[in-house]
């Protein structure tokens, strides 16, 4: 019989063993995208067409997701950006400036991210923990194939060119939806929101960097927790809840840390 | 040169010890059968075997390559993967693939082999295991036998060196029982291939291999000639072949 000590002792070095597996399941697929590159044609490695496959479930089936998704949370949070201000100076000038900034370089990568890893990461759990409970994992290993090649780097790559270009939609349309409403609500002339006079090209670098960050995270993330999926059923739902909390936390720590390293970067001049 | 090698080894989950220091040896073209009680380590053995899964002490030799850490990662077992073939219990077709492609597949993975010749493989295979005709079926409109068949097929149709059977027939009726354990006498008779098969059908496996041993509490208590299994001078051995109730077997189990 384990004291309490012994089992926080376990739990923390259970979690530990995770991160050293999830950072190892990192390198494999930074090295399986240069076999991949290295590969000829005619060698083992996944189906022809298996990465416009991956693109097309995680990019264009959650579109419209990200748009609705996006769309509201941009005319909430401009709505509220204008009630406040109609309460304090009544003057709006900058409401459209200021949410560009805030949407390019934060609310639209990190948004967006947020759903694909609720929708992504649970697929891709749900997907690698019903192969691993089956021993189909064990299968692939047999034929000589390595999972993290055929398994997880597809998905890697096609996550991270299909967050980057939801983003740019995202913002696109959160911004827009923002527009909409204070137009509407607040008469706020459009070409006095629409003014992206203050956007500077650091902050679409912040944006590009943070979505790339997050549209890698995911995968790796998702992947790792369909992987270590044991038993049946119950272990996949596991695997999915895990993906689940574990990619969203992903991204909101890399917000942090990237946010932060922004600000040391340009000196708090962001 | 033997296929396969096995010297002290040991395998543990967590405080269980599954396999205890366990020593083995079978030669090139030998079939081996592997017996025991439920939760005996015997689908353990093989997946050590396999590479799939690495023994907390011990070292693995197979087909000449020590397979176990630290001489190898992951990374390089894949060509010594693909000179060996593996039936598995619970057959892990790929479900997004139908039988063809599943039977295609360690072909397409060796790269280099033309698409015509596959798919000549293929329906040879195919043809061999009785599933002529269902070449595109998805995993999920086979029936168990199918699905076994299907397995065998994949687990053969490249030839392998040696081979792994995990319960070939379980789940099973005793027709096709017997039509699969006649399927793979004629396909080791073919290839010359090494068998290493662990099932819970003692009579029909003694049919397919030369020998069988005996594992039980983690160690092989006893390993000798398939014919006679069933007069064994182990008293357990004889029990468990048997199935009688009364005996060492029992009052050890409780």
């Amino acid at each position: 019989m384990s004291g309490p000590v012994e089992r926080v002792g376990a739990a923390a070095l259970d979690r530990l063993r995770a991160a050293r597996d999830l950072w190892r399941l990192y390198v494999s697929t930074i090295a399986g995208l240069g076999r991949a590159l290295a590969r000829r044609r005619d060698h083992a490695g996944p189906p022809r067409g298996e990465l416009g496959r991956q693109m097309f479930h995680i990019g264009n089936r959650s579109l419209g997701f990200v748009i609705v998704t996006l769309g509201f949370i941009g005319m909430v949070v401009t709505f509220e950006a204008c009630l406040q201000l109609s309460r304090v100076t009544g003057d709006y000038s900058t409401v459209g400036g200021q949410m560009i900034r805030l949407v390019i370089s934060d609310f639209g990568p990190t948004l967006t991210a947020m759903m694909l890893a609720t929708r992504v990461g649970a697929g891709i759990a749900a997907e690698l923990g019903s192969m691993k409970v089956t021993e189909q994992i064990d299968a692939l290993r047999m034929s000589g194939v390595l999972p993290v090649d055929y398994l997880i780097v597809p998905r890697f790559i096609a996550s991270v060119l299909m967050t980057v270009v939801l983003t740019v939609i995202g913002t696109l349309v959160m911004y827009g939806a923002g527009g909409l409403t204070a137009w509407r609500s607040f008469a706020v002339n459009p070409s006095l929101y629409f003014d992206i006079s203050l956007v500077r090209p650091r902050h679409v670098a912040i944006g590009v960097l943070k979505a790339v960050a997050f549209g890698a995270a995911i995968p790796i993330v998702a992947g790792f927790c369909g992987l270590r999926a044991r038993g049946s059923s119950e272990g996949v739902g596991w695997a999915t809840t895990a993906a689940v909390v574990g990619s969203s936390f992903a991204v909101i720590a890399l917000d942090f840390v990237i946010s932060a390293a922004a600000l040391w970067v340009t000196g708090g001049d962001l | 040169m033997s296929a396969l090698v096995l010297t002290h080894v040991t395998k543990r989950y967590g405080t269980r010890l599954v396999l205890d220091d366990i020593s083995l040896e079978l030669a090139r073209g030998a079939r081996l059968g592997l017996i025991g009680p439920a939760a005996s380590g015997k689908s353990v053995l093989l997946k050590l075997v396999a590479g799939l899964e690495q023994p907390d002490a011990g070292t693995i030799t197979v087909l000449g390559d020590t397979i176990t850490r630290p001489h190898v990662r992951e990374v390089d077992l894949g060509e010594l993967r693909k000179r060996i073939g593996m039936l598995f219990q619970s057959y892990a077709l790929f479900d997004f693939l139908d039988v063809a492609g599943n039977v295609a597949f360690p072909l397409e993975q060796r790269g280099g082999i033309p698409a015509a010749e596959i798919a000549e493989r293929v329906a040879a295979r195919l043809r061999a295991v009785g599933l002529a005709g269902s070449e595109r079926k998805l995993v999920g409109e086979l029936s168990g036998g199918m699905k076994k068949r299907t397995g065998i097929a994949r687990a053969t149709v490249a030839d392998a060196e040696l081979v792994l059977y995990d319960e070939p027939t379980a789940g099973l009726d005793p027709v096709t029982t017997q039509k699969i354990y006649d399927l793979l006498a004629a396909d080791q008779q073919r290839t010359g291939a090494s068998v290493l098969a662990v099932s819970s059908d003692v009579a029909a496996l003694a049919e397919l291999v030369d020998e069988i041993a005996f594992l039980y509490r983690g160690k092989i208590v006893y390993r000798g000639p398939a014919r006679s299994i069933r007069d064994a001078p182990d008293p357990l051995v004889r029990q468990f072949v048997r199935g009688e109730l009364d005996g060492p077997l029992t009052e050890a189990i409780g």
